[in-house]
Order: C-alpha cells, then sequence, then structure tokens
C-alpha cells in the first residue's frame, strides 16, 4: 500500500496505476466538495475534473506531496466556487493553489467517522436537520420534514453547523 | 475556522448519499493519457481575458512562459469553440500546436507569421499545446470554457 506522497511521485514518473489510486482515494472527497458547494452534478464533474487536470501539469510542482489531498479538496473547492458565480466569465480558470487549506482535514476518514459521531449528540433540530442536510434534501423538504418554515432551514443550518464546529474544535482541543 | 462546504462534503460522504458517478471516476483517470512529459507550462494572465466583440462571443486569453507567449481568441458559436491563436516569438520551422480538451485533440501547423486556427471544439475545458523541434513542449494551463 502506497502512501500519497508514493503515489504522486509515481504518477510523475509515469505510472498510471498510481494515478488511478489517487483517483479511487480522493476522487469520492472531491465529488462530495463540489457538490456541497452547491453545483449540479455537471456542473460538479466539470469542477473534478479540472482539479484533475490541473494536477495533471502539476505532478511534480506540489509543495507537500503528503498533503496532496488537501490540495485536491481545496482546488475542487476554488473551481466549484469560481462555477457557482452567476456572472461566471466565459473563459475561467481558478488561481493555483500554493498553500492547501488545512481545514479540508475534516474529510480525512477519521475526522469524517468523528464528525458523524459528534452530529447525533446534537440536540435537534440540529440532528436531524443536518442528517437531512447531508442526504441532499433541499430546503423545501427539510422544512416540511421537521415542521419548520423553509425560511429558517438556512439561518438554522448554519447555526447548527457552528454549534458542529465549536464542538469539533472542543474535542480536537481535548486531545 | 472550517469552511461550510467542507462540513457538509464531510457529512455527505459519510451519510453514503450521492457518491461519485462512475463516469466521473473513469474521466479521471482517462485524464492521465493527456500527461505530458517534460512539459513546461505557460500560466494564463488573468487580467489579459477579455471580450472583444460587442456580442460577447470572442474572447482573447494570453498565456506567458519564459520564451513563449500565447495569444488565443476563443469564439462560440453553434455550441461549439473556434480557437484562433499566435504564438510568439515565431517557434520555427516544424512547430506545431495540439489544441485538447479532454476528449480531443486538434494538430496543427503554425504559419510563418505563427498564427494556428483549430475549429470545432466542444466547450469545456481547453489546453494548447507548442511542440518545437529540440525542445521541451510548451503548454498552457486549462482554461474552462463556458457551454
Amino acid at each position: 500500500m502506497r502512501d500519497p506522497a508514493q503515489l504522486l511521485a509515481a504518477a510523475a514518473d509515469g505510472d498510471r496505476s498510481a494515478w488511478d489510486e489517487l483517483e479511487s482515494s480522493f476522487g469520492p472527497r472531491m465529488w462530495a466538495v463540489a457538490r456541497a458547494c452547491g453545483l449540479s452534478p455537471a456542473d460538479a464533474s466539470d469542477a473534478v475534473q479540472g482539479t484533475w487536470l490541473r494536477l495533471l501539469q502539476n505532478l511534480r510542482n506540489i509543495r507537500e506531496p503528503a498533503g496532496i489531498g488537501n490540495w485536491l479538496v481545496t482546488t475542487v473547492r476554488r473551481e466549484a466556487l469560481l462555477l457557482r458565480r452567476k456572472d461566471l466569465p466565459v473563459i475561467s480558470s481558478a488561481e493555483p493553489i500554493y498553500e492547501p487549506d488545512p481545514a479540508a482535514a475534516v474529510l480525512e476518514a477519521d475526522d469524517r467517522h468523528l464528525l458523524w459521531k459528534t452530529v447525533s449528540t446534537l440536540h435537534e433540530p440540529c440532528r436531524s436537520l443536518l442528517q437531512l442536510v447531508a442526504i441532499d434534501l433541499g430546503n423545501q423538504q427539510v422544512a416540511s420534514r421537521l415542521g419548520m418554515p423553509t425560511g429558517s432551514v438556512g439561518p438554522t443550518k448554519a447555526r447548527c453547523l457552528e454549534k458542529l464546529r465549536t464542538l469539533i474544535s472542543l474535542q480536537e482541543t481535548a486531545q | 475556522m472550517i469552511n461550510d462546504e467542507y462540513f457538509l462534503a464531510a457529512l455527505r460522504l459519510a451519510s453514503g448519499n450521492d457518491p461519485i458517478p462512475g463516469q466521473v471516476s473513469a474521466a479521471a483517470r482517462d485524464a492521465y493519457r493527456l500527461r505530458i512529459p517534460q512539459a513546461v507550462t505557460a500560466a494564463h494572465e488573468a487580467a489579459t481575458i477579455r471580450s472583444v466583440r460587442d456580442d460577447d462571443s470572442s474572447h482573447l486569453v494570453r498565456f506567458i512562459t519564459a520564451g513563449l507567449t500565447f495569444d488565443l481568441e476563443v469564439t462560440e458559436g453553434d455550441g461549439l469553440i473556434d480557437v484562433a491563436g499566435h504564438v510568439s516569438p515565431y517557434p520555427g520551422e516544424g512547430a506545431l500546436v495540439d489544441v485538447r480538451s479532454p476528449h480531443m485533440t486538434l494538430t496543427r501547423r503554425i504559419t510563418h507569421t505563427g498564427h494556428f486556427l483549430a475549429t470545432g471544439l466542444p466547450p469545456g475545458w481547453l489546453s494548447v499545446v507548442c511542440h518545437r523541434p529540440g525542445h521541451a513542449p510548451i503548454q498552457t494551463t486549462w482554461v474552462r470554457i463556458r457551454p
């Protein structure tokens, strides 16, 4: 089993199987980030593809090869936020990433497990709301399931994410 | 502070809902054949992307690297795009350009004035590679052309 830095080096040297392994390891979380940014499946597909194309041109330029997962996730988020713009220019490309966002580490498998466990400890309506958001229900459906006005879903979601963020920070501090 | 998108993405992954579609994974894997070993990459200058026609159908973008500048005029029409390009300084006899999308590559000779033309490309991701005899290839960064 090769680690991400080894996979990156091998892919740069022409090892196609290493590239495939990088895709297996990081493709799912890149897709989740693009979709979490609110992109349609077609646009999310474009953002993910653009990120892989960018990596292809930077296989030897990644400053921290061990952090390639964070680089990919940070890059796909930037591409996705650009694609989401209503005034998207005809020709576009996100700025290159030099310093990946350390916050993207929340997508690591261990942290995801902790996150899901922490969601289940939240009080209502946060627990149900975040679980419904996670399965991609729109605001209207979430409102109907939880018996709240549609207009309240967005602000409540923001408050629930804030609580979750606080709890995760406390757990990280305690470790 | 963790961006909400990362949190939401982590929740989505944990729920197992909306997994990455097979064709998105397949396209990412297939992209590896677009790797050009030893290529030098020319970065695009964001400030040079501008509209050159009143109807907004044609746009200019410039890419620069040490030794070579690409000027591309991208024109949309009938759902396809045309690329009229200029490479300077003239890269010399025998130089070729590949105008590439993830699914199609059009190879063109460069005229003595440094010009080339490729028509009928799909919108989406686009990059141009200049091959010069005796030199490393120079590729532009990938840019997205809005459908």
